[in-house]
Order: structure tokens, then C-alpha cells, then sequence
């Protein structure tokens, strides 16, 4: 790999508490543009390995370089840039509730709003239209304005989307994006972040816990067991046998179609 | 992967920082506190049975008032032999509280065992010597655990053959004897009923209440009113910066927890104290100048420790994905808390100043009672210069307000949820 977009070096991050070893001297590298996926048990690592890279959880040991700025050593300040260019979603959707779909959309932007403008609510026309092309990317454009509350777990998945691609991210990480919704719309949730690889180019790290959605989304697979890699190849090579290491032997493959 | 600096920096041992340190000495206090916490409800039990059945006994026996009938020295150390035989030859009131036994390694405790433990707890458990290690030393060197209690395909025995089952329905039938010893005698219920007629001239009053007062008395009404309005509206201002300093999820750390401790603690001091009682404190404060002033600070400073719990308690119950969201965009900690903070707390905040705002209607009527003001202080003028028809005009007027405010809260709140 010549020039490695994000490498992972020597992680590792203990919770003090209970003195978890969330995750164990982890090192890999991703490309420009790859979609990577991050499978595992629950309780692997998955989630703890995605927040520190955008620095939501504080990494014990190691070093991560994200386009050849090490991460773990900016100040909170610059840190804050650097998640500017980091879109993310999660599995719960972390929306806020009482806001509406615009709403909750806008708040992507919030890195690159002067703190007062912030405060005020402020935000720029641009960023309205913005806001309002990327719901329609979505499908949503309907729905601006309703709180999302009243929305399906689907269409709150959609905002989240909305809201991350705001920040017009390098680098998107997708905390097990798909794992409250149904089947169905998970297919449609998973192909909007396709999109956003192959069109946009944006490089995406999703944790998630279906071996088929990995192997139909993914163009390169690594598997954490108690914290630890056990696998790192391109999604064809996961055999049964590797995925009984993955797994557990009592493991059996679910499909989702 | 050339180009990269190879290797970590190994962090410092926890100990040898002065926050490890003193974590690590929170840490075993903790545990100390959790392998005495047994021994303290015993002896607290214990000494809490003696003193009620020592009153009960002397009450009906004795026909007097006594609380100890020993020195209370000698309350002491039985107490403390007690809890110490109780919970090292059977499985006493607190281990049970706390849901802890004592179990050895192979199984059930033998009898030398107990014997044993029952020695060293006096050794090291009475003089704290024991607690230096965790866990403690009688228990190491006795073979003994104080451990979990853990789940018995048994069937649960019966509580009138555990002794902690016995000793709770001997506490409760000695609460009993000595509340009905105190407070009921056969005097007081007959006059009860033969002493009505003494009240007569009151309820009498009150069904024909003197109208000629309504303007002067509304005008205390709106007085009432505007006392607690002002009260509730100065509490908010003070209490809703107070609220982020007293929520546990928000002051973390070495900084922040003892600026939780501090605020929480003052604040429930202050609620601790009725309105009425702050009421006289600011009226002697204020010079004795019976005017709405004291009231309103009465109100507002009781106010304020009642909002702070109940805003920092909602603040507690946040949603932290938002947060995490929002400080995911790069967002700083002034947008993250407008946004994804301010956003959840909105609503309920109103809400609960809306609640209070009515409470303290009610409570203005209180402080108004001891010369804070308002209509509370016109009730009570009247009161003592036996006008007992204006009397009962005031009180119909407030339990209409009352009545009012009380149904325009609610449905403003339910508008809110």
C-alpha cells in the first residue's frame, strides 16, 4: 500500500473500570476510497475501535494517523477540525428527538460556523439549501420539516446520513448503521452509503453484524475477536472455517436478503 | 507503513499519580465501606430496638417516659457484641440488607470457622486494622467470605425461622406499641368527638363569609400571586446554571465531582428547611419589616434547591447519543450544549418551573401566615381577632385561586409532555 489513508498502529484502549481490554495492539491501514467493514461479536471491539479514531473515546496506547496527522496528539481544538471532515452515524441514530429533520441535518454544519452564529441558530442560506439538497438526496425532502420523532427507524437512519454528508466528509464511520432497522431497509440504508463511496469518493469504516451485508457491501473485510484482529482480507476469502474463528464454533450464517 | 514513528510511550503507573493515588485509596474506602456496611445496620438495628422496646416496656410497665434503662455505654457494647454474634454464628438483618453472607471456600461455614471469625473480627474488624488489605484481614485469615449471596435451587426459607425475619416482626410490633403508647390515649379520642361544639362558632363563620372585604382581600390575592410569580422567576434564573453544576453525568472528574458534591449538599440543606421556617429567618433578616420582601426570599430560596434537584435529575436522564453526535461534526462544547442538550432539556424544564410556580402559590399563603405577606397574613390577622366571617371569605377565595392555578398549571403541562 503506498499511501495509506488511515493507519491504525499498536492500538489499544482499556476502560478503567472493571479494567476492560476493549481492544489489544491493533495496527491496519485503509486506502483512499475503500469501503472497509468491521465484523465481530458484540462486546469485539467494534464500536470502541470507530470512536477512537474520531476521538469520541480517548485511545489508552497507540497511534492513529489520519492522512498523515497523527490524531491521538492534536489538541481538542484542532481535533475538532479534523472531525469536521469525519461524518458519522450510528446504530441508534442519535438524533435529537424533538428537533426536525432540517434541524437535526444543520447541526452537520456546526464545525464550520463561527461559535456565536451557533448559538443564535444562524446558519447560513447556503446551508439551508444545503440541507434541503441533501434531504432530497435521501429521499426525505417531504419531511424537512417534522420532528423526528415521527419518523420510521429507516427514514431517522436517512437524516443521520443527511447530517453527516453536511460536514462533506473525507472519511465516514458507520457504527453498526443497519442493526436496529429491518432487512429491507437495510438494504436501502446500506446502498445510500455505497453511493456515497463510489460517487463521492468518501471512504467508509462500517461496523456490522450480518456476514452478508459485509460481503455485498464491502470491499475489504477485517473480523476483531476479544479485541483483537483474526481477519483482514477482501470479502471472498472468508471461508467457513474463518468464520467459525470469527464467531464461535456454535456460530451458524444468517442471510439477509 | 514507512514514515511513521514506530512504538508507543508506556503510560506511568496509576499510583505514582497524585489523581491514581487518590483513586486508588476512593477505591478501597469503598470496598471497606461495603464489608462494614453490614456491621453498621446491625448495630444500628440493634440500638434502634432497644431504644423502642426500653420505651414501650417502660411506658406500659412502668408507667414512664425512658429511653435507655442501661448506662449508654454499656447500650454500646451490647449492641456491638450483638451484631458481632449475630453475624458470625447466623445470617444477620444487614448481611441480608445488603445481600451478603458468609460462605467458605468448600461451602457452608463450619462451626470452628465461625468460632474463628467471630475472634478475629474483634482482633482486626473493631480496630480497622483488618481493612488495610482488601479483602480484609479476619476474613483472609479466618477462611471466611463475606460474599455475595449466591442464588439457591433451595426453597426460601420461611422468614418466621431466619432470625433476621424474627427480628424485623419484633421491630415493626415495638414501633407499633410505642406509636400507639405516645400518641393515642383514650382522653384525647373522646374529646375529639365531645368538643366539636367548640368549633361551631368557626364552621358556622364560614359558611356565611363576609363579602364587604373581597376588594382589600384581592388585592392581597394578586399580592399572593405576584410573590410566588417573582419568587419562581428568580429561582429559575439561579437555578438552571446551578442545575449543570449538580448533574452527575456532567461534573466528572477530580474538578467536577467535589463541585457536584458541594452544590447537591447545599441544595438539600436548603430544601431540608421548610419555606415557613426561611420566612422567619428573612423576616428577622430584613428587620422585622413584615412586608412581601421576606416572603419572596423564603420562597426563592426554597425554590431554588427544589428546581436545581429536579432540573439536574432530568439532566441525568439525557440522552447521550445526540451528544456524542454532535461533538462528532467537530461541533465545540457551547454548540454541543445548545444543541444537543438544551434541545431535550427545554420542554421538562418548563414544566417543572410551571409545577413549582404552583406549589409556591400555595406556599405564599404558608409564608403570608408567620407575617410574609399577602394573603396568608390577612387569613391569620383575622384569625386571632376572632373575625371569623372574614376568615372564612379569605379561605374560600384561596382554595378558589388555589383550585385555579392548579388546573391552569396542569393543563399547561400537559401541553408540554
Amino acid at each position: 500500500m503506498a499511501n495509506p489513508y488511515l493507519v491504525v498502529d499498536n492500538l489499544t484502549k482499556v476502560y478503567e473500570r472493571g479494567q476492560v481490554l476493549a481492544l489489544r495492539d491493533l495496527s491496519f491501514s485503509v486506502a483512499k476510497g475503500e469501503f472497509l467493514v468491521v465484523i465481530g461479536l458484540s462486546g469485539s471491539g467494534k464500536s470502541t475501535l470507530l470512536r477512537c479514531i474520531n476521538r469520541l473515546i480517548e485511545p489508552t496506547r497507540g497511534r492513529i494517523w489520519l492522512d498523515g496527522t497523527d490524531v491521538t496528539r492534536l489538541s481538542p481544538a484542532r481535533m475538532r477540525r479534523v472531525r469536521r471532515k469525519i461524518g458519522m452515524i450510528f446504530q441508534q441514530f442519535n438524533l435529537v428527538d424533538r428537533s426536525t429533520a432540517i434541524g437535526n441535518v444543520l447541526t452537520g454544519r456546526l464545525g464550520y460556523l463561527p461559535g456565536w452564529r451557533a448559538l443564535l441558530g444562524w446558519f447560513p442560506k447556503a446551508d439551508r439549501e444545503k440541507a434541503l439538497a441533501n434531504l432530497e438526496r435521501v429521499g426525505l425532502r417531504d419531511k424537512a420539516y417534522v420532528r423526528v420523532d415521527q419518523l420510521s427507524g429507516g427514514q431517522r437512519q436517512r437524516v443521520g446520513i443527511a447530517r453527516a454528508l453536511m460536514q462533506d466528509p473525507d472519511l465516514l464511520l458507520a457504527d453498526e448503521p443497519v442493526s436496529a432497522l429491518d432487512p429491507a431497509t437495510s438494504h436501502s440504508v446500506m446502498q445510500y452509503l455505497e453511493q456515497m463511496n463510489r460517487q463521492d469518493g468518501v471512504t467508509v469504516i462500517a461496523s456490522l453484524h450480518f456476514l452478508s451485508l459485509a460481503r455485498r457491501y464491502g470491499t475489504r473485510i477485517i473480523a476483531l475477536k476479544d479485541g483483537q484482529l483474526v481477519f483482514d482480507g477482501p470479502p471472498t476469502a472468508i471461508d467457513n472455517a474463518k468464520f467459525k474463528e470469527i464467531y464461535g464454533e456454535d456460530a451458524e450464517e444468517v442471510e439477509v436478503r | 507503513m514507512t514514515g511513521y514513528p514506530e512504538g508507543f510511550v508506556s503510560p506511568r503507573p496509576a499510583w505514582t499519580t497524585g489523581r491514581g493515588l487518590w483513586e486508588a485509596v476512593a477505591r478501597r474506602a469503598d470496598r471497606a465501606g461495603r464489608y462494614l456496611a453490614p456491621f453498621l445496620l446491625d448495630v444500628a438495628g440493634l440500638a434502634a430496638f432497644w431504644i423502642l422496646a426500653t420505651y414501650t416496656y417502660a411506658w406500659y410497665v412502668l408507667g414512664a417516659t425512658a429511653y435507655l434503662l442501661v448506662p449508654w455505654w454499656v447500650l454500646l457494647l451490647g449492641v456491638v457484641e450483638g451484631a458481632i454474634v449475630w453475624e458470625s454464628f447466623g445470617r444477620s438483618w444487614g448481611q441480608k440488607v445488603v445481600g451478603r453472607e458468609l460462605a467458605s471456600g468448600s461451602g457452608r461455614p463450619t462451626a470452628s470457622e465461625r468460632l474463628r471469625y467471630f475472634v478475629l473480627w474483634h482482633a482486626f474488624g473493631l480496630t480497622g486494622i483488618g481493612f488495610v488489605t482488601v479483602p480484609p484481614l479476619h476474613e483472609r485469615l479466618s477462611g471466611l467470605a463475606l460474599a455475595r449471596e449466591r442464588p439457591s435451587s433451595l426453597a426460601p426459607v420461611p422468614w418466621y425461622r431466619t432470625s433476621a425475619g424474627l427480628f424485623t416482626a419484633a421491630f415493626l410490633g415495638v414501633t407499633m406499641a410505642a406509636a400507639l403508647g405516645v400518641t393515642l390515649t383514650w382522653e384525647s379520642v373522646v374529646r375529639l368527638f365531645t368538643q366539636a361544639g367548640q368549633s361551631l362558632d368557626f364552621w358556622r363563620a364560614l359558611v356565611r363569609p363576609d363579602t364587604s372585604i373581597l376588594l382589600e382581600a384581592g388585592r392581597d390575592m394578586i399580592v399572593t400571586v405576584f410573590m410566588a410569580v417573582l419568587a419562581t422567576l428568580f429561582a429559575v434564573v439561579v437555578a438552571v446554571p446551578l442545575s449543570f453544576l449538580a448533574a452527575r453525568n456532567l461534573m466528572r472528574g477530580p474538578i467536577g465531582r467535589p463541585i457536584y458534591t458541594a452544590v447537591r449538599g447545599a441544595m438539600s440543606i436548603a430544601r431540608s428547611i421548610e419555606p415557613i421556617v426561611w420566612a422567619i429567618i428573612f423576616l428577622v433578616w430584613v428587620t422585622a419589616l413584615r412586608s412581601p420582601f421576606a416572603g419572596i426570599l423564603a420562597l426563592w430560596v426554597h425554590s431554588i434547591a427544589d428546581l436545581v434537584k429536579l432540573y439536574a435529575e432530568r439532566l441525568e436522564a439525557i440522552d447521550q447519543g445526540p451528544i456524542e453526535a454532535i461533538t462528532a461534526t467537530g461541533a465545540g462544547r457551547l454548540s454541543v450544549l445548545r444543541y444537543a442538550i438544551v434541545p431535550q432539556i427545554v420542554n421538562p424544564y418548563i414544566s417543572f418551573t410551571l409545577y413549582r410556580w404552583d406549589i409556591n402559590i400555595r406556599m405564599a399563603t404558608v409564608v403570608g401566615l408567620v407575617g410574609g405577606g399577602g394573603i396568608g397574613q390577612r387569613l391569620i390577622n383575622y384569625i386571632w381577632g376572632v373575625q371569623y366571617r372574614q376568615a372564612g371569605m379569605v379561605m374560600i377565595l384561596i382554595v378558589l385561586l388555589v383550585w385555579a392555578i392548579d388546573y391552569l398549571s396542569a393543563r399547561l403541562r400537559a401541553k408540554l409532555a
